[in-house]
């Protein structure tokens, strides 16, 4: 799908590597006396799979049409491969769209969906056949051309959805929302062979969910978004381990948060060990649940009482709560044979390494 | 979107299927008893009446009915006489004129209501619905103020110098097919606002997305998904158009003779009530002549709603 111009190969591979495919600088946008979006930059390399998440009503949608062209940003721009998008109308940008509702025309069949693009410009009978049949079989549906999509299964249709605009070799692919009509345990399927689709055709996309595992499975790259703004945008990895606010750490992945003062570059953690930090006054600490363990009573200053347990897959998650009143949550590995500390029985907890309990100025 | 409030069109397959299976199964048909009985008292009592004129020999002695014996007298002299059949055609004619002129005007603002913002689209809403409120009649008086001889449209003409004379326009086709067109055009919009209303409004950008153009869009997405809209509101334009009354007799000066104002010229001038009941029949039966060839035609268009290939 991907095809290098003729030319000087090392000059070409250069300026891909280096310039980003999509680069949103500063958009913002206001539906009058509302700031939907402000601010917001996002640089996607090509190849790169490039998450918005965030919770609804945080502008990610409105981002992604701004970039679709159906919306026209109040401020900043949009540039595709260096070009400003601005001048360039809808049925013009280089990008394809799969909706949150697929937006399949019911009263074409498989085939004349996935031919629409082609049909719009005028390409060649013979030659949109050929390249209708090329992308049905990239996404195993060779045997359904004929059908009408009310006579396909969801994610039958989210895969005409995704033939449909892979035929007009898009520069950007945007997703909004693609799984949402799918019950769970599709979905998960669907999430991996979507990205697997995507890394083998080398597609530049940018995905839109509120669905956090989603983001983890499919993206290269999460941008959490937050009333309008960007907030931090990293690899999954590190927006786990090394949430930059307070608002993403509780966002992504359970946390645990507590408040404490920071003297002297250094925090006084509550089981007894300390954590260094930069800041000083009030702050906030956060410690994944992974991140704590229980020990017998006593062991530690941090006492609490179990108040509820469960299995989740290989771990076993606690409630604690603690003398003040506020639960937290720890995650321990299940132990074979083991038996699950008890409901109501008294324990200490501790921090496993403080380095990794992340800190924020109080909210 | 106050889409909800719309009238939603008759689905031309559904309701009847449901009908039978209601009547077959013995669910579901308490709910009609009261409309059965009432149709029954109101429709179709009169209608077998209406037949039964139609098609009897009465002979009536001093006020008495002598005798009644079947016959097909009056059809045979209905549909040998010219003047039936040139009747009829200008009813056809006009009905199909008026349904094609109403598609003409009523789709634009259906594709208006479509395209625009909650505010002018309320404005639509009211301005269709308005004229539905006041009398077909006091509407078709408004048009004799506007298109008489001294009326708005020949007064302002004459004012700007445009034509010396008064144009007769009243009492003419033209007048008619006016009024006919003003009455019946809300009828062809509802329906076409509330089925392309009820479609995915991503469909329309993801058209876009695909790089068809306005009109591309239009024409490949829009029109063929409104056709339903098209089909219901052409029926209910036709129906009511081929069978009016009040536009023609009035508009048209009383020597406008369709269908309509002949049966009743026949039933209330010459009192040959079998002669108005013979051409009621006839009235009834091509009305579901085009009526059933309008749901064909739509069928044909609306083949991927049943899932058949194309």
């Amino acid at each position: 799908m991907m095809h290098q111009p003729p030319g000087s190969a090392t000059m070409v591979a250069t300026a891909t590597s280096l310039a980003p495919v999509l680069r949103i600088g500063a958009v913002s946008k206001r539906f009058g006396a509302t700031t939907v979006l402000e601010d917001c930059s996002l640089d996607v390399a090509e190849g790169e799979i490039v998450t918005l998440l965030g919770p609804s009503g945080c502008g990610k949608t409105t981002l992604l049409r701004c970039v679709a062209g159906f919306l026209d940003a109040d401020g900043g721009d949009v540039r595709i491969d260096g070009q400003d998008m601005r001048p360039v109308a809808v049925n013009r940008r280089p990008v394809g769209v799969v909706f949150q509702s697929y937006a399949l025309f019911p009263h074409l069949t498989v085939a004349k969906n996935v031919g629409y693009a082609m049909r719009m410009q005028g390409i060649a009978r013979a030659e949109a056949d050929r390249r209708i049949a090329a992308a049905l079989s990239t996404v195993s549906l060779s045997e359904f051309g004929d059908r009408y999509p009310a006579q396909l299964s969801g994610g039958q249709q989210q895969r005409v959805a995704i033939a449909r605009v892979l035929v007009m070799e898009p520069r950007v692919l945007l997703l909004d929302e693609p799984f949402n009509a799918l019950d769970a345990k599709l979905r998960g399927t669907m999430q991996v062979e979507l990205r697997q689709l995507i890394k083998r055709l080398g597609l530049t996309a940018i995905f839109v969910t509120h669905d956090q595992e989603e983001a983890l499975t499919m993206s290269d790259r999460i941008a959490v978004m937050r009333a309008g703004r960007i907030e931090q945008a990293a690899p999954p990895g590190e927006i786990f381990d090394y949430p930059s606010t307070a608002y993403v750490a509780d966002f992504v992945g359970s946390s645990n948060f507590w408040t404490s003062t920071a003297e002297d570059g250094a925090i006084a953690l509550p089981d007894g060990q300390t954590r260094a930090t930069e800041l000083s006054g009030a702050v906030e600490v956060m410690a994944r649940p992974h991140n704590l363990k229980l020990a017998p009573h006593g062991d530690t200053p941090w006492a609490g009482r179990v108040s509820f347990s469960r299995m989740v897959g290989p771990l076993i998650e606690y409630h604690v709560e603690t003398p003040n009143g506020s639960v937290l949550q720890v995650a321990a590995m299940r132990q074979d044979h083991a038996r699950p500390i008890d409901d109501g029985a008294p324990v200490s907890i501790a921090v496993v390494d403080p380095a990794f309990c992340a800190v924020y100025p109080a909210r | 979107m106050s889409d909800a409030a719309l009238p939603q069109p008759i689905a031309p397959r559904g309701i009847g299927e449901r009908m039978v299976d209601a009547l077959l199964s013995g669910r579901g048909i308490w709910p009609a008893v009261p409309a059965i009985v009432v149709l029954t008292l109101v429709a179709v009592i009169p209608f077998v009446i209406l037949l039964s004129l139609g098609f009897a020999d009465i002979v009536v002695s001093r006020g008495e009915i002598v005798s009644q014996t079947l016959s097909f007298q009056h059809l045979t002299n209905a549909l040998t006489d010219p003047l039936y059949w040139s009747t009829f055609q200008r009813s056809l004619n006009l009905a199909l004129t008026t349904t094609i002129v109403c598609l003409i005007f009523g789709y634009p603002v259906a594709y208006l209501f479509l395209v625009s913002g909650k505010w002018t689209k309320r404005l639509i809403l009211v301005l269709t619905i308005a004229p539905l409120l006041t009398s077909g009649i006091v509407r078709t008086y408004a048009w004799l103020v506007i298109l008489g001889g001294r009326g708005v449209v020949n007064s302002t003409l004459m004012s700007l110098g445009m034509i010396d004379q008064p144009l007769r326009i009243m009492n003419t086709h033209w007048a008619v097919l006016i009024g006919m067109v003003q009455i019946h055009l809300p009828v062809m919009i509802l329906p076409l606002i509330a089925v392309m209303s009820r479609h995915d409004k991503s469909l329309v950008e993801a058209s876009e997305n695909l790089g068809a153009s306005r009109l591309g869009t239009l024409r490949t997405v829009i029109l063929p998904l409104s056709v339903p809209g098209i089909g219901t509101g052409a029926a209910l334009v036709f129906a009511l158009s081929y069978t009016t009354f009040v536009v023609p007799q009035l508009l048209g000066g009383g020597n406008y003779l369709n269908a309509a104002t002949m049966i009743y010229e026949q039933v209330v001038f010459s009192l040959e009530w079998s002669k108005g009941s013979v051409s009621a029949l006839i009235l009834m039966v091509t009305c579901l002549i085009v009526l059933v060839g309008i749901a064909l035609v739509t069928n044909h268009f609306t083949r991927w709603t049943r899932g058949h290939g194309a």
